[in-house]
C-alpha cells in the first residue's frame, strides 16, 4: 500500500458530510474488505480516511410495520444474517447475505459497502432490487432518495457525487404470503465471488419479481420478463418455461475469467427453474 | 517378512512440534527479523516477451530510507539446477509476465514498495511464445542462445535452435508393429492446465552477506537447504563451505520450495547494503506470478490393445508448457519417459517427452513430480481403452498389471519387495463396492432425477526423481542422561519427517520415545547433508540412515561395554537404553554412563564421546539410455490406486463425492496419523487440480488469475463426505522396517479417478482439466445436442 | 542526508506531517497503549509491535483466514482492519488461547487429532474454531465445516482439524457440567 492517508472517524452525521466536502481525496470506510484491498494493490489512493461507523444514523438496524426496514451503512453482513427478522420477511436478502464471502469477512462487509462497490456481481444487490430498495444519501448539500435501480451506471460506478455519503439502505414492508429466495452458483463450495445470483420474490399478490447479478455490467431487476409473466399462471410448468425464456433477457460479456457466457446464461435458467419451484414448495407449506 | 509389532513403529505419535505450532510460537523465516535487517521489494515485468530499453532507478535510490537499487546491470550471475539458463534479474530481454527487472532494499516494506513505484521502465514489447504448438514452431525462440546454454549433459537433451529444453524418450521393442498387430488401436489428447502450489507461507528468504569474507547467511522457507548452497555457490563462484543455510519452521512447500528461489536476490541486495541482512518475501500476487508454477501438459496417447484387453504397445507425445526457465522442469519431463505408462507391463513403448520453453512463469517441482500430470492421460486412457474394448476397466488393469516377475517400462524387473499395485487397485475397488459401469439404461433412469451416480478407480505409480548416487546422513548423539538427539538433513515441512526419524531412532535404540528428539531446524554447517527434501525418498532413505546411525553408537557403546565387562562386544545386547550381556544380565550399563566414555573407579577412563554416524547412497541406479530410455532409474516405487463414488448434479455440473478411498502400499506404516494426514491433504490438493484448479493466461500471455479471488482452493467446505486413507503393508526388503515413501502419491491419479467416475455417471469422457461445474453443464449440455 | 522541505521526492507522508495517532486496546486480556501510524493494519500492529507473530499474513486479502484474530467477540481477517480501526477493542490472538503454560482444550485436541502438518494455518484456524465454539458449543459437522470455511489448509485436508473440533467441543461441553 502506497497510499498514506489520516484517519478521522466521525460521531455524527453532519460532522462526515463537511469532512467529506472538505477534504478531497477521501475514501469512505465502512468494512474495509473492499476498500483495503484496492488500497493494497494501489488500485486506489487518498490521502484521508472517514471511518463512518461512529455514526449514529449508520448504525440502525430497523424494522417499522407499514413502513419496511431500514439497514444502516454500518451494519454488517452477519448481523443481516442473524437477524430472524428479516430472515422471515425477506428471506432472499438474508440468503444472500448468508452466501457472501467467509465469516470473517461478513463480520466487516457492510451490506451498504458491497451495493456502494457496485460489482456486477455484487450479491446482495439483487434481493434489494426485489424489494424495491432506495438508497439514502446525503451529502453536505442536503439529501437524497434514489430507487436502487438507478443506483448503478457501470461497472463498479454509482450515481454517488465524490462528497456524497449513502447513509443506509430501506426496504418497504411487504404484505404475509409474500416470499422469496436467492439462489446463487459459484466455481466452488466454499467462499467464492457468483457466477451468477438470482432473487426471485413472490409478492403476496402472486406477482413474480427477478433480478440478477454478474451478467451484465451491473445487477439488474429483470422487469421487461416480469412483465412477460404478469398475465400467467405460476405454476410448476411455468418455472421450466421461466428457466429457459430468463436467458434472453440477459448479454453476459465474454471475456470474464470467471464464468463463460454460455455458462451464466445455462446456470441462470437453471437457477431461475429451481427457484420458482422452491417459491411454489413453499407457497404450498 | 511377517507383520511385527513395534514398540514406535506403526504408532501414532503426536509430532513433538505440535506444541510450538498451537501456541503460535513456532518460528517461521515469515516471522524472523534480525538486528538492522531490511526489507527487499521487486518490479515484475509486464509482458510476456520484452525488450528492457532503459531503466530509470534514480528517484527510487534518492527516496529516504532506500539502501540499494538493482538492475539487471548489476548482476550477470546464471543460476539453474539443469540447465544453466536464469539471471537472477532479468537484463536485456524479459522472458514472462512477472520477471524481476530490479529490486529495492529499503529500511521498511511500505518503502520498498513506493521505491519499486517510483522505478521507471522502458520496454519494447516483442511477439511470445504463448502456447505448446507456438513453442513446437520455433518461429521465435524463448532462449535464443540455446545452443549456447551450460546444462547437465547425458541426462537432459536440449534440441538445438529450438524451444525444446530437453527432448527425453524410451524406445523399447517395436511399437508401430505391435499397432499394426493389434485388435484396437486407441488414440487420445488430454490437456492441464498450469497450477500452484498455493503454500499458505509465501516464499521468503533472509539473506546476510559478510562484506570482508564474502561469506553468505541465509534463511529461507526451503525444502533443500544444500541444495541452495550447492547452487549458490556455483552461481556466486565461491566455495560451498562459504555458504550456511539455516531453514527453520516452512509454511507448506508442496515441492515450489524445492530448489532456489529468492535467496540469490536477497543476497545480491545485502551484498548492495553492505552487508546489512535483507528479507524479501513474496506478496500472494507475486507467489502466483514470478515464483514458478507446476507446468501446463499435453498428452497425445496411443495405446495398441488386443480384443482380450492385453496391452500390446503404447505411444505418447507428452509436451508440457514449461515456461520461461527450465529449473525441475526438465527433470519432470524426464520422469514421464519411465513412469509415464503407468503401472503394467507393456512390451513395446515409445514416449517422447519434450519440456518446451515458453514465455510464460515458469514451471517446477510441484507434488508429484510430473505424475499427476501424466497419469491425468495415462489412467483416462486406460478407462477409455477398457470401454472400447467392452471391458471392465478394473478387470482391464488387473490383466496389465505390474507383478513380481515383471518388467517396467525401462527395463526393471518387479519383485515381492517393490509392492503390488494389484493390492491397491483391489482394496479401493472393493473400498467402494465397484461391480463394473453402470449401463446406459441405468444411467438414463438416473437423469430423469437430475442427479447422476458413478463410480470410478484409476492406479499409480512413483519412484524418487532423482540423482542415482543420491545421498543422505545423520548423526547422533547422547547426553549424560542417555537421551538422544538426532541430527539429519531433510526438513520437516509438515510431511513429519522430523516425528518420523524420532520413531525410527527410538526404535533402532530402543529408547522410550520421549528420550529421543529430533532437533529441530536444518543448518548447514551442523547438520549432515541431505539431498533434497523432495522425491518422498526421505523416509527411505533417512530413515535407512538414522538406523545405521543408531546402529552405529550402539556399537561404540558396546564396544567400551565390552571391556568393563570383559568379554567381547558380540556378546552384548541393547534395550531400554541399556547395553547388556545377554547371559549375565546384570551385568549392563546405560547409555548415559557410556555417552562420553566411561570412567573406572580408579580413574581410568576409556572410550569417548558417543557420536552415531550413518548414511545411505542409492545403490544399484543407472543412467537411462539416451535412446531406449532403458536403466534403472527407481530406488523405490510406491503403487497406489483410488476408488471414487461421486454424484453430478446434470443442470449445474456440480460434482458431489460421497466417498474416495486411497490404498497405497507403504510397506510399513511408519506413524499412522502423519501418513494418513499426508493421504488425505494429498487426495484434496489433488482434487483442488480435478475440480477448480488452473492458471489462466490471456491472448498477451499474462496471468489473469494471481490471487485467490480467482485461483481457487479447497476449502473446509469442499472436501468429499468421506476421505478413507488405506495403507497396504507389504515391506520393501531394504526399507527402514520395510517402509516406503508416500508423500506425493496420495495427489497422483485423482483427477483421473474423478474423470472416469463422470463416465460412468454420464458416458462422457472429458479430456481436459479442471472438471469444474462449469466444464461438466456444457459437457452435458453438448452431449444432450449431440443426441 | 535529504533535506525535506526541498526534495520533491520525498516520503510523502513524512512531508505531510501528518500525526501519529494513539491506539488504546486491550490484546490478550493486556492492556496496551502505543502511537502507531494510521495506515497499519491490525495484523502488522499485533506482529510487528507487539511481536505477537503468531498470527500470520498468508494473502493480505481477505481471502486465506491465516490472519484471523477474535475483535470484540467476533473473528475478522486482521489483515483487512486499520489497527486505529481497533480503538478500545478487546482482541484476543492463538497466544491468548493457553492460559499459565496450559494448552486450551481445542489446541490439545488438534494435537491429538494432527489437525495440523506446516503449522502455518494452525493459528488462525484456531481462532475461528475458537469463535465458532463460543457461539455454536454442539455445533454438526456441516457447522464446522462452514465455521472453518474461511480458513484456507493445503497440508491436511481438513478432515482432522474438523475431527479435533467436534472432539473439543464434546469435551469442553462436558467440562461445563
Amino acid at each position: 500500500m502506497i497510499s498514506k492517508f489520516d484517519y478521522y472517524k466521525a460521531d455524527s452525521l453532519e460532522k462526515a458530510v463537511g469532512f467529506l466536502s472538505e477534504k478531497p481525496g477521501t475514501k469512505v470506510l465502512a468494512g474495509g474488505t473492499d476498500l483495503m484491498i484496492l488500497l493494497r494493490r494501489n488500485k486506489e489512493t487518498c490521502r484521508h480516511l472517514l471511518d463512518i461507523k461512529g455514526i449514529p444514523e449508520a448504525n440502525v438496524l430497523s424494522f417499522t410495520p407499514g413502513e419496511g426496514l431500514f439497514i444502516g451503512a454500518a451494519i454488517t453482513v452477519n448481523e443481516i444474517c442473524e437477524d430472524n427478522g428479516i430472515r422471515e420477511k425477506y428471506a432472499a436478502l438474508s440468503e444472500a447475505a448468508d452466501s457472501l464471502a467467509s465469516y470473517q469477512i461478513r463480520n466487516r462487509a457492510t451490506l451498504v459497502g458491497n451495493i456502494c462497490n457496485a460489482s456486477p456481481g455484487a450479491d446482495l444487490a439483487a434481493p434489494l432490487l426485489v424489494y424495491n430498495g432506495k438508497v439514502h444519501i446525503s451529502s453536505k448539500e442536503g439529501n437524497r432518495v434514489v430507487e436502487l435501480k438507478d443506483f448503478f451506471t457501470g461497472v463498479k460506478k454509482t450515481v454517488l457525487k465524490e462528497n456524497e455519503l449513502v447513509v443506509g439502505i430501506s426496504i418497504p414492508d411487504v404484505e404475509p404470503g409474500d416470499s422469496s429466495v436467492y439462489l446463487r452458483k459459484s466455481r466452488i463450495k466454499g467462499h467464492d465471488l457468483c457466477n451468477v445470483g438470482l432473487a426471485l420474490r413472490l409478492t403476496a399478490e402472486r406477482e413474480l419479481l427477478l433480478a440478477i447479478a454478474a451478467v451484465a455490467t451491473t445487477p439488474i431487476r429483470l422487469t421487461e420478463l416480469e412483465a412477460s409473466i404478469k398475465e400467467k399462471e405460476i405454476t410448476p410448468e411455468l418455472a421450466e418455461w421461466l428457466g429457459d425464456e430468463i436467458r434472453k433477457y440477459m448479454n453476459p460479456r465474454r471475456n470474464s475469467i470467471r464464468s463463460s457466457p454460455e455458462y451464466r446464461l445455462h446456470i441462470a435458467g437453471v437457477l431461475a427453474k429451481k427457484g420458482l419451484l422452491n417459491l411454489l414448495e413453499k407457497g404450498a407449506n | 517378512m511377517e507383520k511385527r509389532e513395534y514398540r514406535h513403529i506403526g504408532k501414532p505419535l503426536d509430532r513433538a512440534e505440535a506444541l510450538e505450532k498451537v501456541t503460535g510460537r513456532a518460528t517461521y523465516v515469515h516471522d524472523m527479523e534480525l538486528p538492522g535487517m531490511l526489507y527487499g521489494k521487486s518490479l515484475h515485468s509486464p509482458y510476456a516477451r520484452a525488450r528492457i530499453v532503459s531503466i530509470d532507478t534514480s528517484d527510487a535510490k534518492a527516496l529516504p530510507g532506500v539502501k540499494a537499487v538493482l538492475t539487471g546491470e548489476d548482476t550477470s550471475h546464471l543460476i539453474g539446477l539443469y540447465m544453466i539458463d536464469k539471471r537472477i534479474i532479468a537484463s536485456g530481454i524479459t522472458r514472462y509476465q512477472g520477471e524481476v527487472v530490479a529490486a529495492v532494499a529499503a529500511i521498511d516494506e511500505d518503502t520498498a514498495e513506493k521505491a519499486i513505484s517510483l522505478i521507471k521502465v522502458e520496454y519494447e514489447k516483442l511477439p511470445a511464445v504463448l502456447n505448446i504448438d507456438d513453442a513446437l514452431e520455433a518461429k521465435i525462440l524463448v532462449h535464443e542462445d540455446i545452443n549456447e546454454l551450460e546444462y547437465l549433459k547425458g541426462v537432459f537433451f536440449p534440441q538445438p535452435d529450438s524451444n525444446i529444453a530437453s527432448w527425453n524418450k524410451t524406445i523399447t521393442g517395436d511399437v508401430e508393429k505391435a499397432f499394426l498387430e493389434s485388435d484396437f488401436v486407441i488414440e487420445s489428447e488430454m490437456y492441464l492446465p498450469a497450477a500452484a502450489h498455493t503454500p499458505i507461507e509465501t516464499h521468503v528468504a533472509i539473506a546476510e552477506v559478510n562484506p570482508y569474507s564474502d561469506k553468505i547467511k541465509i534463511w529461507s522457507s526451503a525444502q533443500s537447504p544444500f541444495a541452495i548452497r550447492q547452487l549458490m555457490a556455483k552461481s556466486f563462484g565461491i566455495p560451498e563451505g562459504e555458504i550456511q543455510v539455516i531453514v527453520p519452521y516452512v509454511g507448506g512447500a508442496f515441492g515450489g520450495k524445492a530448489g532456489v528461489h529468492l535467496e540469490p536476490l536477497a543476497a545480491l541486495l545485502s551484498k548492495a547494503c553492505k552487508g546489512r541482512p535483507v528479507k524479501v518475501q513474496a506478496t500472494r500476487e507475486e507467489e502466483f506470478n514470478q515464483l514458478p508454477s507446476r507446468a501446463g501438459m499435453r498428452s497425445k496417447i496411443k495405446t495398441g490393445v488386443t480384443k482380450d484387453g492385453k496391452i500390446t504397445g503404447f505411444k505418447a507425445y507428452y509436451d508440457w508448457d514449461s515456461g520461461a526457465y527450465a529449473d525441475y522442469g526438465v527433470n519432470v519431463g524426464k520422469t514421464a519417459i519411465y513412469s509415464g505408462a503407468g503401472a503394467y507391463e507393456i512390451p513395446n513403448v515409445e514416449i517422447h517427452s519434450r519440456t518446451l520453453y515458453t514465455n510464460k512463469v515458469f514451471s517446477t517441482a510441484y507434488r508429484g513430480f510430473g505424475h499427476l500430470e501424466t497419469h491425468w492421460a495415462i489412467e483416462r486412457q486406460m478407462d477409455i481403452v477398457a470401454q472400447k474394448i467392452g471391458m471392465d476397466p478394473y478387470e482391464f488393469r488387473m490383466k496389465n498389471i505390474l507383478e513380481p516377475g515383471k518388467h517396467t517400462i525401462s527395463g526393471e524387473i518387479i519383485s515381492e519387495s517393490t509392492g503390488s499395485p494389484g493390492d491397491c487397485l483391489t482394496a479401493v475397488a472393493k473400498a467402494i463396492n465397484w461391480t463394473g459401469y453402470q449401463s446406459e439404461e441405468e444411467r438414463k433412469a438416473q437423469m430423469k432425477t437430475g442427479k447422476v451416480r458413478g463410480k470410478g478407480i484409476a492406479l499409480l505409480q512413483k519412484a524418487p526423481a532423482m540423482p542415482t548416487s543420491t545421498t543422505t546422513s545423520a548423526i547422533i548423539q547422547m547426553d549424560g542422561d542417555g537421551n538422544a538427539k538426532v541430527l539429519i538433513g531433510a526438513i520437516d515441512m509438515g510431511q513429519g519427517a522430523n516425528t518420523a526419524m524420532r520413531q525410527i531412532a527410538a526404535e533402532a535404540l530402543d529408547l522410550p520415545i520421549e528420550k529421543v528428539e529430533v532437533v529441530w531446524e536444518a543448518d548447514t554447517h551442523k547438520n549432515p547433508y541431505d539431498w533434497q527434501t523432495v522425491a518422498s525418498k526421505f523416509t527411505y532413505m533417512g530413515g535407512n540412515a538414522v538406523i545405521r546411525a543408531a546402529e552405529d553408537a550402539i556399537l561404540q557403546m558396546k564396544k567400551v561395554a565390552a571391556q568393563v565387562f570383559r568379554c567381547e562386544a558380540d556378546k552384548l545386547e541393547h534395550k531400554d537404553g541399556y547395553i547388556y550381556h545377554v547371559h549375565h544380565m546384570e551385568k549392563r550399563l546405560p547409555y548415559g554412563k557410556l555417552a562420553r566414555g566411561y570412567a573406572y573407579e580408579n580413574g581410568n577412563a576409556i572410550g569417548g564421546v558417543v557420536i552415531g554416524r550413518g548414511t545411505y547412497i542409492a545403490d544399484g541406479l543407472t543412467n537411462l539410455d539416451a535412446e531406449t530410455g532403458q536403466g534403472l532409474p527407481a530406488l523405490v516405487w510406491t503403487y497406489g490406486a483410488h476408488g471414487i463414488d461421486l454424484e453430478v448434479d446434470i443442470e449445474t455440473g456440480d460434482i458431489h463425492i460421497f466417498k474416495i478411498a486411497s490404498a497405497f502400499d507403504v510397506g510399513q506404516v511408519i506413524n499412522r496419523k502423519v501418513i494418513e494426514g499426508q493421504i488425505i491433504g494429498g487426495v484434496l490438493q489433488g482434487l483442488g487440480s480435478a475440480l477448480f484448479e488452473g492458471m489462466i493466461f490471456n491472448q498477451e500471455g499474462k496471468l489473469m488469475n494471481p490471487s485467490f479471488t480467482d485461483y481457487k482452493i479447497p476449502t473446509a467446505m469442499d472436501i468429499p463426505d468421506e476421505m478413507v486413507p488405506i495403507c497396504i503393508e507389504n515391506p520393501q526388503f531394504d526399507g527402514p522396517f520395510g517402509a516406503r515413501g508416500v508423500a506425493e502419491h496420495p495427489m497422483i491419479s485423482v483427477p483421473s479417478v474423478v474423470g472416469n467416475a463422470l463416465y460412468d455417471a454420464l458416458g462422457i469422457n472429458f479430456y481436459e482439466l479442471p472438471l469444474s461445474p462449469e466444464n461438466v453443464a456444457l459437457a452435458i449440455v453438448n452431449n444432450k445436442k449431440e443426441d | 542526508m535529504c533535506n525535506h522541505h526541498e526534495n520533491k521526492n520525498c516520503f510523502e507522508y513524512v512531508d505531510s506531517q501528518m500525526p501519529r495517532v494513539f491506539l488504546e486496546l486491550v490484546v490478550n486480556g493486556e492492556k496496551v497503549q502505543e502511537l502507531i501510524d494510521p495506515t497499519m493494519t491490525l495484523l502488522n500492529f499485533l506482529r510487528i509491535n507487539l511481536k505477537l507473530f503468531g498470527t500470520k499474513e498468508g494473502c493480505g486479502e481477505g481471502e486465506c483466514g491465516a490472519c484471523t484474530i477474535i475483535m470484540n467477540n467476533r473473528t475478522v481477517n486482521s489483515c483487512l482492519v486499520l489497527a486505529i480501526e481497533a480503538q478500545d477493542a478487546d482482541i484476543l490472538t492463538v497466544e491468548g488461547l493457553s492460559k499459565d503454560g496450559e494448552l486450551s482444550v481445542l489446541q490439545q485436541e488438534f494435537i491429538k487429532y494432527d489437525a495440523l502438518q506446516c503449522g502455518f494455518c494452525t493459528p488462525g484456524m484456531l481462532m475461528s474454531a475458537r469463535a465458532l465454539l463460543d457461539r455454536n458449543p454442539d455445533p454438526t459437522t456441516e457447522e464446522v465445516k462452514e465455521g472453518i470455511a474461511g480458513n484456507f489448509c493445503r497440508c491436511t485436508g481438513y478432515q482432522t482439524i474438523v475431527d479435533a473440533i467436534l472432539s473439543a467441543a464434546k469435551r469442553e461441553r462436558e467440562e461445563l457440567r
